[in-house]
């Protein structure tokens, strides 16, 4: 593998799972024991009620598109080998909201509505990123 | 509790590394006192926007640089605050605390800039991690425009505003611009074949939809509404104040195009001001992005969701038009100048009530309302400005 130059993720202690989810190709979503809350990004404590009994659910990895725009210029000079790039809010089921890139697809084929699935990229031994795809 | 802006300087909007930002300073607050009529040493508290991406200026402002090298010597006091684009709103507020605790008649808030000796790199980078996620949204190629790109997508979606709609904004806020000796598009206005025909940066934006980074500075001299009257000049009184926040993580908001903020800040503002917002002769909206001079109408309650865009179209908010929005321009139509975009807008908002706008005057300007917002849209703070107290 050609070393990473991109920006990696600053991994904070409480997103480890996380991250360490994604490696083992599982998405994995932040809940609190206590009140049920899904959470996204993933903290310290449940920003609902401050409980700190927290856990993991596995995701199915399916997602509804909220929002996409097809990046063509303006960015750092290790993502221009990536132009076009097509940034996305992603709604999983599991009731959160995250960025993404859909990749695997014509950019000018993504709509708000469409379905799309997850697709784990291991870009460095230690970091995996979850994209997604157009679902086939 | 009051405020008045009794005196303001700019120097125009230009991409030029000759001028540098303590240049500019010196300029501008020696302006803004000599325009409020008042003796240098009569400035009781410096309290200045940060200067953002540069991390030495903010420093010395900081550790109180400004009042030595100006030699005010009746400073008490000196702050530096940061919230991004609502650094200058900031300001506002510490200085209308220091003033209605009388701790300072006189409060000097200045602001400079300069990003053009700053490598477009190191600017790209700034842009994409201040104000995005280092986490959750970086490692993705989310850049400004990007975010912002996603927003106005799903924006466009929800109310049905064409790409054509769209970019008539860009055009009324150029054609501001062209009329402002303060602009960096001074002279320049575009069409809308010349913003549809831009080069795509992120859809849906093109590249004059996006910001033209730039270098300025200004300073204000505020002071309670009561010395603003008995000085008889002609100043800004604040009326109404009121802040929503959004959220920091453009992702993760509930509000996306922050109509919720805009009504709510609006509200309060106006409640306060015993005013409603059909009584404001100007609209000015810092979103830096031609969306929100849509979502903002929309939050207002000057019309319903989904009918800001049309009213754009039409040029009903531009040069001419019978509902005047944005004379400064956004920082689409002036260049932006970081943290001074704010300021910038507050200056504008003054000349605007003091009958000084030029070309750009809105006829029998006495109300106006000005939100500003910092980051990507993490607050939006709403105040009315009247020319004089009520």
């Amino acid at each position: 593998m050609s070393e990473y130059r991109k920006p990696l993720p600053q991994i904070e202690p409480y997103s480890q799972a996380f991250w360490d989810g994604t490696r083992n190709n599982k998405l994995l979503v932040q809940t609190c024991t206590d009140c049920e809350a899904r959470i996204f990004f993933p903290r310290k404590q449940c920003p609902e009620c401050w409980s700190s009994n927290l856990d993991w659910i596995e995701a199915s990895g399916k997602a509804e598109i909220y929002a996409f725009s097809v990046t063509y210029e303006g960015v750092e000079a290790a993502f221009k080998e990536d132009l076009p790039i097509v940034l996305a809010w992603v709604d999983l089921p599991e009731g959160i909201r995250m960025q993404t890139n859909i990749i695997d697809c014509d950019p000018d084929s993504v709509a708000i509505g469409q379905q799309v699935e997850v697709v784990f990229r291991s870009v460095t031994d230690e970091i995996t990123l979850p994209y997604f795809k157009p679902v086939a | 509790m009051s405020l008045a802006i009794i005196g303001i300087a700019e120097v125009p909007t230009k991409r030029d590394p000759e001028r540098t930002r303590w240049d500019m300073l010196t300029e501008v607050c020696i302006g803004a006192i000599r325009d409020a009529g008042i003796d240098k040493d009569d400035i009781e508290a410096v309290i200045s926007v940060n200067p953002m991406a540069q991390a030495q200026m903010a420093l010395d402002m900081a550790l109180g640089r400004v009042p030595e090298v100006l030699g005010l010597k009746g400073c008490k006091d000196i702050c530096v605050l940061n919230a991004g684009g609502t650094s200058t709103t900031n300001c506002l507020r510490l200085a209308k605390y220091f003033i209605d605790n009388k701790q300072a008649k006189f409060v000097l808030v200045p602001h400079t800039t300069v990003q053009s000796d700053i490598p477009t790199e190191e600017l790209i980078n700034f842009f994409a991690t201040a104000p995005l996620d280092p986490q959750w949204e970086y490692p993705y190629g989310v850049t400004f425009n990007g975010a912002m790109g996603l927003i106005t997508n799903r924006y466009m979606h929800d109310t049905g505003a064409t790409p054509e709609q769209m970019a008539s904004v860009t055009v009324s806020l150029r054609g501001w611009g062209a009329l402002d000796p303060n602009s960096i598009f001074y002279g320049k206005p575009v069409t809308l074949e010349d913003v549809l025909e831009s080069r795509m940066i992120s859809t849906p934006l093109h590249a004059k939809e996006c910001n033209f980074l730039a270098d300025g500075a200004g300073a204000m001299v505020v002071t309670s509404h009561e010395i603003a009257q008995e000085m008889g000049k002609p100043a800004a009184y604040e009326l109404g104040h009121g802040v929503r926040f959004t959220g920091a993580t453009p992702v993760l908001r509930d509000d996306p195009y922050f109509i919720k903020a805009y009504r709510e800040s609006s509200q309060d503002a106006l409640e306060q001001a015993n005013m409603s917002i059909d009584d404001m002769d100007l609209r000015q909206i810092y979103g830096a992005y031609p969306f929100t001079q849509c979502s903002a109408l929309e939050g207002y309650g000057v019309c319903e969701l989904g009918e800001a865009a049309a009213l754009w179209a039409d040029g009903r908010c531009g040069p001419g038009g019978d509902l005047p929005c944005t004379t400064m321009g956004d920082a689409t139509g002036r260049g932006h100048t970081g943290s001074g975009v704010s300021m910038a807008f507050y200056l504008d908002t003054v000349r605007q009530l003091r009958g000084e706008a030029g070309e750009r005057q809105v006829p029998n300007c006495n109300h106006a309302l000005i939100t500003t917002s910092g980051g990507s849209v993490m607050n939006a703070a709403t105040t009315i400005f009247g020319s004089a107290p009520r």
